[in-house]
């Protein structure tokens, strides 16, 4: 017993290596669909998405998208004559990983562009190999350090918070909700959103009055919702994406805070009215527009592209995409339709000029115009505020 | 801040330390069959809820009914994880067999993703309501629920232990092993139902907590990190002292809390490692002579 009792420190960096080791998974490789009607040499993409690990709820869906729009483009004849090819690469949302996997791709497969990661730490991690290739990346983590930090060869399709804090820090100030309770993952979605929200707070005439942070694997956020209460704040603003998300309103709600919660796009899916409940009732959300296509009007190319794709992926899938896999579904298109510009006998640097060269270019996530500058190609246009009503997000207008 | 804030605080702590402390039974009960830490723990807790969900959701059994089925299929779960990853190596290091702990908690993970997807799972409240106003702070319905099971769960394991023939095998292990089984104990069997209660009370609490956080197939690590420190805070001995453990540890994140929320966890970490160089034996254990 005693020699066991010495070994407990021992066993506590063990548990402690656990709760970090547990999350990851195996990594694998799978071939996205290829074949069709389309005959010749394929365009070989590579795609790095995190399929196993703490952002498997993300790569999933993002790898249903591609699979289902490769095998469409494909039955429709492929790219100019020639098919498509998508080598989608697991990294299991490890920044190792993804940097191994980009390798593989682009030595290996001789793959012309890269769609990928999921995360934004695997998305920039892959960043000194693509450099050194050459070819283009089209990131799906949201960071906004990715568009950020400019590299001419990244571009990125989700929204970001530098896209979306303004919008609602905006929304605060127009409501006159000055003293804002920020809470925040502690996650680096949250810290991108933690860090915007206090760097532009006083542009708006804001006060943030409580900064307060939650781990995703918190069970409870009463004792940080309190804090911010004793601080007289007028709305609870939050980033987050992770599923404890949901745990807040609860807490609100019981705790009868009585002051609006405003949130991030990290929260525009059902799986937080499902975990909210009742209490998810009248939050406030900000996200692009696919959540309600209506508002493109219908009959627009916009409208179009995402009630066809959540009608496609709802057939194949039996449940609705939620914006992860539309951010891959742009990811996707945004190459393709650069290298069905592109002529013959092109190389990487020119399908990367072509991609930027992308200019309305109606995706799921907004309408893409690419510039020499600005690798996100969305503005405020595309972003919407979204309101729960009766256990659905119904557009906040 | 205001009395009734500090108040909101304390029952935090205690709702939060509740849970630890179920956990921490757990990590208690198994460690003192077999000496191994068993890191599968977290996953007992996550399987409880998804079971409980399954049931509730998809064949729709009542929540009274639900709920225990839940607890009673997961410690089938425990005693055939005993059954099939401990006992073939039973003779070996408490070591090796913390691996397979280890190992098994990344099998019950993968096999719930795939089973129940990887979107986190809601259940209803127990008695669904506002919560219950008390001096100035307010106290969840389903925190109550939480407390009700800590308090039962220790008077159950405080009789089990003082006045049952098992009770007394299971104390015998826990101070040898190989001399219980001398002694004509069936240390074997001691150690199958030692992991079909520890199951069955982290299935438990993990019923009771998917109302207030749903569940997910990835939640088990986090919170068995939680109850592993309130283990050994509490010193992995008596049923009483898990529960002290949890609760001190529940109410020393929500001290950190009104300083700085981000450094929550290291603080109570911090907490863990002083009292691992201080007082290895746990903060409230007695000398083992005392006790028996």
């Amino acid at each position: 017993m005693e020699r066991m009792k010495r070994g407990a420190l021992g066993i506590l960096c063990l548990a402690l290596a656990v709760g970090v080791i547990l999350p990851g998974g195996c990594a694998g490789s799978d071939t996205g669909g290829d074949g069709g009607a389309a005959t010749g040499e394929p365009y070989v993409i590579g795609a790095v998405l995190s399929l196993t690990g703490a952002q498997a709820g993300l790569g999933g869906p993002e790898k249903n998208a591609i699979d289902m729009e490769v095998a469409r483009i494909n039955e429709a004849g492929g790219i100019n004559g020639r098919p498509l090819e998508v080598i989608i690469e697991d990294d299991a949302s490890d920044v190792d990983q993804a940097v191994a996997r980009t390798t593989k791709l682009i030595e290996q497969d001789n793959v012309i562009a890269i769609i990928g990661s999921t995360g934004t730490g695997q998305s920039m991690a892959m960043r000194d190999v693509i450099s050194e290739a050459g070819v283009p990346q089209v990131a799906l983590g949201s960071g906004s350090v990715i568009t950020a930090e400019f590299d001419p060869l990244v571009f990125q399709t989700p929204w970001t918070a530098d896209l979306i804090v303004p919008l609602a820090l905006q929304y605060l100030a127009d409501e006159g909700l000055t003293k804002v309770g920020l809470i925040t993952e502690d996650t680096g979605f949250g810290k991108d959103g933690q860090a915007l929200v206090n760097a532009m707070a006083a542009e708006y005439g804001l006060e943030v009055v409580s900064d307060e942070v939650f781990k995703p694997a918190d069970t409870d956020m009463t004792g940080q919702l309190t804090v911010i209460k004793s601080k007289g704040a007028d709305v609870v603003l939050m980033w987050s994406s992770v599923a404890a998300s949901s745990i807040v309103p609860k807490n609100m709600a019981q705790l009868n805070l009585g002051i609006p919660l405003v949130c991030s796009h990290g929260v525009a899916k059902q799986e937080f009215i499902d975990g909210a409940g009742e209490a998810g009732e009248g939050v406030l959300a900000f996200a692009g527009k696919v959540l309600a296509p209506e508002t493109y009007g219908a009959g627009t190319p916009s409208y179009d592209a995402a009630t066809g794709f959540v009608e496609r992926y709802t057939a194949a899938y039996g449940v609705a995409p939620d914006h992860f896999a539309g951010h891959a579904y742009d990811g996707l298109y945004l190459v393709v339709e650069a290298l069905k510009r592109l002529d013959e006998g092109f190389t990487p640097a020119d399908l990367r000029d072509e991609i930027e060269a992308t200019s309305g270019f109606p995706g799921i996530g907004g309408v893409f115009t690419f510039s020499a500058t600005d690798h996100n190609g969305m503005t405020a246009d595309d972003i919407v505020m979204y309101r729960i009503e009766g256990g659905s997000w119904v557009l906040a207008e | 801040m205001e009395t009734s804030e500090l108040l909101q605080l304390v029952i935090a702590g205690l709702k939060n330390g509740s849970i630890y402390a179920l956990l921490a039974l757990g990590f208690t009960i198994v460690y003192a069959a077999t000496n191994v830490i068993n890191f599968a723990q977290g996953e007992f807790y996550m399987l409880g809820g998804m079971f409980a969900v399954f049931a509730f959701t998809r064949f729709g059994l009542p929540l009274v009914l639900a709920v225990p089925v839940a607890v009673l299929v997961v410690a089938g779960i425990g005693v055939l994880f005993e059954r099939l990853a401990i006992r073939p190596r039973k003779d070996a290091e408490p070591m090796a067999l913390i691996i397979i702990t280890v190992g098994g908690s990344l099998v019950f993970a993968s096999l719930a993703r795939h089973a129940f997807g990887s979107d986190a799972l809601p259940l209803p409240e127990f008695t669904p309501g506002p919560s219950i106003p008390f001096a100035g702070a307010a106290i969840e319905r389903q925190a109550l629920w939480i407390w009700g099971i800590v308090l039962v769960t220790v008077a159950g394991l405080t009789f089990l232990y003082g006045k049952t023939r098992l009770g007394r095998a299971m104390r015998a292990c826990m101070q040898n092993r190989e001399a219980a089984r001398l002694m004509g104990i069936d240390t074997a069997r001691v150690v199958m139902i030692s992991f079909g209660l520890a199951a069955a009370l982290g299935a438990l609490a993990g019923v009771a907590v998917t109302p207030l956080t749903s569940t997910r197939f990835d939640i088990g690590a986090g919170i068995a990190v939680k109850g592993f420190a309130a283990a050994i805070l509490g010193g992995l001995g008596s049923p009483l002292a898990a529960v002290a453990g949890g609760l001190l540890l529940g109410l020393i994140e929500q001290a950190v809390i009104p300083f700085s929320s981000a450094l929550k966890d290291v603080v109570a970490l911090a907490v863990l490692l002083a009292v691992l160089f201080l007082r290895p034996q746990g903060l409230f254990r007695r000398s083992r002579r005392e006790k028996v």
